[in-house]
């Protein structure tokens, strides 16, 4: 076991929304080719048949409105446009024709190629650069939000593929519950109660007392009262604050402000950096949900099946054995004990490359606070976990970045 | 010796902030609201809301339904 593991008490996720990995971090690969980004070449055919070519030019709102659609067929025509679907691999050459769908504007269709220059994102290039970044993380089902955060929670979602609420099937227990019940300490932190937790209210509604609010996670970082396991939610919904003050979405789905994540993806990171007992103690792993049907080049691979099949009338008749993953998304593990300018290899590298998904949250979570746990899926057994990155050296103080608000 | 360094945050722009936007451009939020329905038809009467979904046609609206529920749901059993 290293010293960074051997020293690791919390574990803190924060999952934000919608955005692909290409979207966010893709332009960083002209900054270390390491980075399995954007050549700068790669286009998709429009529906004139020209190629939209991917470009640095994605801006933090009003750029993709409407929301580009991700349910699990639209999804399919991203990956699958021009093959003959699986299981053939997929060919990533359906995102424009997939967006012009909702509005018939073939320069619009083209934005859905777009990704953040660098260094426009400071907050997450800087963690990126600095910590470990996934080459590949993909989200759990080439579909939308509630069936691949259920991942997180489950380490499945139970067969379904939509935006519907779930119930739990058979005895499977949420990542808290099996927490708790080996005698260990976690909380689901969502922002406020009007933007509350966006998947899992069943277990708002049974279990009330594992939720907690971000002000909290504030308080409870400060306090030195993290429990062991903590999932963060941002904040879904522009709304006001109880002083009457204007609360900004910062969940980064489109069209909310990219910008106002930023600012939350920081205070999550300078709450726990802030505090040098935490700080040494904590690995913050900020990953993305889905990729809210935003282009990404690198086609998802297969995977165990979770034992589920999903209703051919969510799936547009395509059978769906939950056996290959949805698109890549960005995903940064943040720790002193971990080198910088970590990348770690996925796909592109067949040799030593590593596939994450959202069942690797509570297959880390359960090996490292649990250990032995029988009770979940084989897709969550057979998930790649990630502590494995903690080293044996902590980083001195000055080459960790500090945060400072504007 | 040596300071780490810094990541300067920007704020966003103060017209990002768009409560009146509709509900139907989110679909996600959509859901959201109707999982709180699929829960608040199992709460006795004086613990529900009272507000027709149908009603909420935006991201406010939609946040102070959520906002109710939630209250609601953290609430003891026999509590109102």
């Amino acid at each position: 076991m290293s010293a960074g593991l051997d020293n690791l008490k919390h574990v803190v996720v924060l999952m934000m929304e919608n955005r692909s990995f290409d979207h966010m971090l893709g332009a960083l690969h002209a900054e270390d080719a390491r980075i399995n980004g954007l050549a700068g070449n790669e286009t998709n055919p429009d529906t004139a048949n020209e190629p939209a070519q991917v470009a640095p030019q994605a801006e933090f709102q009003s750029q993709l409105d409407p929301d580009p659609d991700h349910s699990f067929p639209a999804v399919q025509k991203q990956l699958f446009f021009g093959t003959p679907g699986p299981p053939a691999v997929a060919a990533m050459q359906g995102f424009v024709q997939s967006y012009w769908d909702q509005q018939h504007n073939v320069a619009h269709s083209h934005k859905i190629m777009y990704c953040f220059a660098p260094g426009k994102l400071p907050v997450l290039h800087t963690l990126a650069q600095s910590y470990a970044v996934f080459n590949g993380w993909f989200s759990s089902i080439p579909g939308p939000t509630v069936c691949n955060r259920a991942f997180a929670h489950y380490g499945t979602s139970f067969g379904q593929v939509n935006l519907d609420i779930f119930y739990v099937k058979d005895a499977s227990e949420s990542i808290y519950e099996r927490m708790l019940a080996a005698g260990r300490t976690t909380k689901l932190y969502y922002f406020d109660p009007s933007s509350s937790t966006q998947e899992v209210v069943n277990l708002l509604k049974n279990q009330p007392q594992i939720f907690g609010t971000y002000q909290q996670f504030l308080e409870d970082c400060k306090n030195n009262a993290l429990p062991d396991y903590s999932f963060v939610e941002p904040n879904y919904s522009d709304h006001p604050g109880d002083d009457g003050g204007e609360l900004l979405a910062s969940d980064q789905h489109p069209d909310h402000d990219v910008q106002a994540g930023e600012v939350f993806i920081a205070s999550i990171y300078d709450a726990i950096r802030q505090n040098p007992d935490l700080w040494q103690s904590t690995a913050l792993l900020i990953t993305y949900d889905e990729h809210g049907g935003i282009y990404d080049h690198v086609p998802p691979p297969a995977c165990i099946p979770d034992g589920f099949h999903a209703p051919l009338a969510d799936t547009n008749n395509m059978p769906f054995a939950f056996d290959r993953l949805g698109v890549r998304v960005p995903s940064i593990l943040v720790s002193p004990w971990i080198a910088k300018g970590t990348v770690v290899p996925g796909p592109e590298d067949p040799a030593n490359g590593r596939v994450f998904e959202h069942a690797s949250i509570p297959a880390t979570i359960t090996q490292h606070f649990i250990g032995n746990y029988d009770n979940r899926t084989p897709r969550e057994k057979a998930a790649q976990t990630f502590l494995d990155l903690l080293t044996d050296e902590m980083r001195p103080d000055s080459d960790c970045p500090t945060i400072e608000f504007e | 010796m040596a300071q780490p360094p810094v990541i300067r945050v920007p704020k966003p722009a103060r017209s990002s902030y768009q409560p009146n936007r509709p509900l139907s451009k989110s679909s996600l939020l959509q859901s959201q609201v109707k999982h709180f329905r699929d829960l608040e038809k199992d709460l006795p009467p004086e613990r529900q809301t009272g507000i027709p979904i149908d009603s909420i046609t935006t991201e406010g609206q939609a946040a102070e339904y959520i906002r109710r529920m939630t209250v609601q749901l953290h609430r003891p059993p026999g509590g109102v």
